[in-house]
């Protein structure tokens, strides 16, 4: 029997959300329906004028917890560091925002907070003992794409070994263990213009047990976020270009990782909390991208004992005027956690 | 990939100031998952049947009440455009669209931290002004 439990991120009900076709009660309704013992937020999504959201709104986030019996295990946030358009924040500028998110999230109800990816340690350091006080954990994503070989999540990991904090520690994204590129993903680059030949150059990559990301890396060097232009891209890869479609997905790719399982291991010990990335849940409970069995038992096999809150982000994907139909995939999600987890 | 929010369906409609039309108005839902201050937003251009408007003339609001040009909007930190609201656009065009028939697009974007470009949409309309 597994230890893990079940959540919710309302990331995956943006676009009900946005269109006014379920408001926070209903996401609660629902959660509760599925049978879900915790919510994720991100509070600069849902809660207005977040972090400084009213007393009102306060109160009505914590009643909904209460009265639904939903645990709020994790706030999402971001720290506006480029809040002006001459210059970005200092790192102390970005640790007073940073404050306030912690202060937020701990009136909120909630004891651990998602940290952004390509967050410096300078900035989250010194807010260590604020956080300690609120008794909020700081978890940064390790998101595929901006993951372990990046050089801000390394200086990060860096600061958190030395630190041994109980308060600083990981969010993984199942992201970061695709076996493909998403279908969804290439159907949506198709229409817009994707030459069909680099879907199946990424996937032939893919099928041969790694992942863009790590290609690119091994045959070129630097597969830095930010950084990724097409002159850094192997030969085949840029003979393939016909249009700037081509290159966004290239770059779109890199963001799937197929990290082996034991590249895992030493980060376990500091993992505080994971996102149960869907792209695409069919009917019979099996996202198409995402190693989950597999996952899950890793999980299992080191006690992890958090929560796998599912982010379905297949609402990237869908075509224009066509409907996101967010809670069925979600729906699907939470029941292929319950199989995996032998709920 | 955020297309689908831009530019509100039948939200874009000519609008009177000092009993005068001033120009025309649109709504947008932001192209980004969650709310951030105005100075955030990128940029906002807006073309009529192919010819665009001057950026000077375009005004924005996440209130509805407090306006602001596109080079005020870089200065302002105090107002969020929340997710899931319509931000207002203006653009001030003497005597707004004429009757008849109008391709109209906008193109939206917004500079989130952590991204290393910008989160933009587009979208064109045919608008009908009676």
């Amino acid at each position: 029997m597994s230890r893990i439990k079940r959540a919710v991120s309302l990331y995956s009900y943006q676009d009900s959300y946005a269109r006014k076709r379920m408001n926070l009660e209903d996401m609660f309704k629902e959660m509760k329906d599925l049978g879900a013992e915790g919510v994720e937020l991100i509070s600069d999504q849902m809660i207005k004028n977040s972090p400084f959201p009213t007393q009102e709104s306060i109160d009505n986030w914590k009643n909904l917890c209460s009265k639904y019996d939903i645990k709020g295990v994790c706030n999402s946030m971001f720290i506006n560091s480029t809040l002006y358009r001459n210059r970005r924040l200092t790192a102390k500028e970005q640790t007073k925002l940073f404050i306030d998110e912690i202060n937020c999230a701990a009136d909120l109800g909630f004891d651990l907070i998602r940290l952004v990816s390509q967050t410096l340690p300078d900035v989250v350091e010194p807010a260590l003992d604020i956080a300690i006080k609120r008794n909020v954990k700081i978890g940064m994503e390790i998101h595929a794409g901006q993951s372990f070989d990046q050089p801000m999540t390394e200086q990060y990991c860096e600061m958190m070994k030395r630190v041994q904090s109980p308060y600083i520690g990981l969010v993984f994204d199942a992201g970061i263990v695709c076996k493909k590129h998403p279908n969804v993903s290439a159907e949506y680059f198709l229409a817009q213009g994707l030459s069909p030949e680099v879907r199946d150059y990424i996937d032939a990559i893919f099928a041969t047990g790694t992942d863009f990301h790590r290609y690119v890396q091994k045959n070129l060097g630097t597969t830095e976020y930010g950084k990724r232009t097409k002159e850094r891209l192997p030969k085949e890869a840029q003979a393939l270009i016909k249009n700037p479609i081509d290159l966004e997905y290239m770059y779109f790719a890199e963001s799937y990782e197929n990290t082996p399982f034991e590249e895992l291991d030493e980060y376990m010990p500091y993992l505080m909390h994971i996102h149960g990335k869907c792209y695409e849940m069919t009917e019979d409970y099996e996202e198409t991208s995402i190693k989950y069995k597999e996952f899950i038992e890793y999980l299992n096999q080191h006690d992890y004992d958090g929560y796998i809150a599912t982010e379905y982000e297949g609402n990237r994907f869908v075509q224009i005027d066509k409907e996101v139909n967010d809670k069925e995939q979600v729906r699907r999600h939470q029941m292929m956690l319950k199989k995996y987890l032998g709920e | 990939m955020f297309d689908n929010y831009v530019f509100t369906k039948d939200s874009c409609r000519n609008f009177t100031e000092n009993g005068k039309i001033a120009g025309f108005e649109m709504e947008t839902l932001i192209t980004y998952y969650r709310g951030i201050p105005l100075s955030m937003v990128n940029e906002v251009r807006i073309t009529v049947d192919g010819l665009p408007v001057p950026a000077e003339f375009i005004k924005i609001s996440a209130d509805n009440e407090q306006w602001f040009t596109l080079e005020e909007m870089e200065t302002v930190t105090f107002y969020k455009w929340e997710y899931g609201e319509p931000l207002h656009i203006r653009a001030y065009i003497e005597d707004g669209l004429r009757k008849g028939e109008h391709d109209v697009n906008l193109f939206v974007s917004i500079w989130p931290a952590y991204y290393p470009m910008p989160a933009g949409g587009t979208r064109t309309r045919k608008v009908t002004i009676a």
